[in-house]
């Protein structure tokens, strides 16, 4: 495994490039969540990059600026900086990876940006996997201001009753900064404006992984499907917590969610 | 402000530690730097990247820095051998400090053991008379009776008014059913109660001895107020208690979970890192007591004598 700084000196990234220890022409890039999720998965993407670089993949895994090792901080972000990131990792892994088909990996809003990239980024992936896409941001938001409330609630001795009464409450409250991130204006906006008919469907050919009850991406992906995208639905129900902190509670690596992505990912 | 630079490391045996370094890009280096490492399952960066945040506004003052994963954790390789968690947490702490003292020449080093990573920061600033300066949020705590028993009050007072806390309380009650030896703010130790006081007082003791700089800082997750040194609970007449910083803020939590209490965090221990660093905590101004454990006093920052290490106290090994 080798760390590595990348992208331009004024948006420096923060890599980690698994080399592959067999023959294979295939090429992993790991898009990642952004704030607490990216915290709370990240020792996960860590081992299954450990298993596809043994089975003969090229893996890299980076940080979005603004987020992890990356440069920037907390308010630096916002969509169309990561979904240029994804671009420039995508070069920066074939820079590594020369003539192998690169798979792009993306989980929650790391699967949205790829899907965003894939679109208008000029680069060019072999595959992608979406796995739990967030294609609703206003629900998305929502859940993100609940999970910040039951957090704090979990951790202060005497929690605040008017933590829950300004959730009900108030619309904006607890969207500035959730789980112990600050959101930009600009992202908070972005998320509030992401519709699943916002986002087109890859061109390049894609495999949906979501849970049976998430209504809002089974409609997006029948809907590609319906319009001949080369895309496929697939119902993956796993034990991964993407909001909680990883504790002896919860699974930090689920493991039927690592065998079912090396599944996925080696098709 | 400096303008700062990064870069990542990897060491300890066979490069299977990862870290990164923080330091300013030019100008003046002080002889301090600081080791963050992980706290709980998190990697490097810490809950809500807080070892980031606090790194790179230490580095913009003059203070390098390294944050990496202990052996199992994040991106270091998985640990080998039969080590204990906490003897293997010493030696990846010490094998940091090679590497920052490779890197940028610097021989002196401030500990900061969050949660989980109190207790191996304490163990290592014993086995290791390079650490001259120790934080330890949440780490080992003891309240007495009666913190305890107003601790229990306040919460029984609470549950009818407050849904939340019924949750709490059933949680509460599991821990206290799951056996002796539970305590808070502990998750990677082993041991009785008994052991584990024993530990912290011997340790504490040796610390306050040598005069290095430490900080004890509690949160409202233990409790939601405290009357004077609560969480050391019996020793709070030990004569470490007189020694070290203790802060309690009940407006702090122990993950950190608001922008609020993060920049709280980062106010209160960048201040006191910058205290120590410069020499003028309350330890650090005290003459140090004679003793022939006081290899590193802090008064001798700048003059050390090339430090001897030794090797982690069986003590670590046995909690």
């Amino acid at each position: 495994m080798t760390p590595l700084h990348f992208g331009q000196p004024s948006r420096q990234l923060f890599g980690l490039y698994h080399t592959p220890e067999k023959n294979s022409d295939l090429a992993v890039l790991i898009c990642p969540p952004f704030g607490q999720e990216a915290i709370r998965s990240y020792r996960f993407f860590r081992l299954l990059a450990d298993r596809l670089a043994r089975t003969g993949a090229a893996v890299l895994r980076f940080d979005l600026y603004g987020t992890g090792d990356a440069g920037g901080v907390d308010l630096d972000g916002d969509f169309e900086g990561w979904w240029r990131d994804i671009c420039t990792a995508h070069d920066e892994l074939t820079r590594y990876a020369v003539g192998r088909r690169v798979v792009w990996l993306g989980s929650r809003m790391g699967a949205t940006l790829a899907t965003i990239a894939e679109r208008n980024g000029g680069c060019d992936p072999d595959r992608l996997i979406l796995w739990d896409p967030i294609f609703d941001g206003p629900r998305y938001m929502d859940s993100l201001r609940l999970a910040h409330v039951e957090a704090l609630e979990r951790s202060y001795f005497l929690p605040d009753r008017a933590w829950r009464r300004r959730l009900a409450n108030e619309a904006e409250a607890y969207t500035d900064e959730v789980l112990g991130f600050a959101l930009s204006p600009e992202l908070r906006q972005q998320i509030s404006s992401l519709v699943p008919a916002a986002l087109k469907a890859p061109a390049h050919r894609t495999v949906v992984l979501a849970a049976p009850d998430d209504h809002t991406a089974n409609k997006w992906a029948h809907s590609a499907i319906a319009n001949h995208a080369p895309l496929r639905l697939s119902s993956f129900r796993h034990s991964l917590d993407w909001t909680t902190d990883p504790n002896a509670e919860n699974p930090v690596v689920p493991g039927e969610a690592l065998q079912r992505l090396l599944s996925e990912i080696n098709e | 402000m400096n303008e700062i630079k990064e870069f990542p490391v990897q060491f300890g045996s066979n490069g299977s530690l990862l870290g990164m370094i923080s330091t300013p890009a030019e100008g003046h280096v002080e002889p301090v730097a600081c080791i963050f490492y992980n706290m709980g399952g998190n990697h490097r960066v810490g809950p809500r990247r807080i070892n980031v945040k606090l790194a790179r506004q230490l580095a913009q003052l003059g203070v390098g820095s390294i944050r990496f994963d202990l052996a199992g954790l994040g991106d270091s390789g998985p640990v080998t051998g039969s080590r204990t968690f906490m003897a293997q947490a010493v030696l990846d702490v010490q094998a940091a400090m090679d590497q920052v003292q490779d890197s940028l020449g610097v021989q002196r080093f401030i500990l900061m053991g969050l949660c989980s990573g109190a207790p191996s920061s304490l163990e290592a600033t014993v086995a290791d008379p390079r650490v001259v300066g120790l934080l330890q949020f949440d780490g080992y705590a003891f309240p007495g009776r009666r913190a305890r028993w107003e601790r229990t009050l306040r919460r029984a007072l609470a549950v009818p008014t407050n849904p939340i806390m019924i949750m709490k309380t059933v949680r509460w009650i599991k821990r206290k059913l799951s056996g002796p030896g539970a305590i808070e703010g502990e998750i990677f130790t082993s041991g009785t109660l008994a052991d584990k006081a024993k530990v912290f007082v011997d340790c504490m003791n040796i610390v306050a001895e040598r005069n290095i700089p430490t900080l004890l800082l509690f949160t409202g997750t233990l409790n939601s107020v405290d009357r004077h040194l609560d969480q050391l609970g019996p020793f709070a007449s030990e004569k470490f208690a007189k020694h070290v910083e203790y802060v309690f803020l009940s407006e702090m939590d122990h993950s950190l979970t608001s922008q609020a209490t993060q920049r709280t965090f980062l106010k209160v221990v960048g201040d006191w890192t910058m205290r120590a660093v410069h020499g003028v905590t309350p330890a650090a101004t005290k003459p140090a007591p004679k003793s022939e454990s006081s290899p590193s006093g802090f008064g001798a920052l700048t003059a050390a004598a090339k430090p001897k290490r030794t090797a982690p106290r069986a003590m670590a090994t046995s909690l």
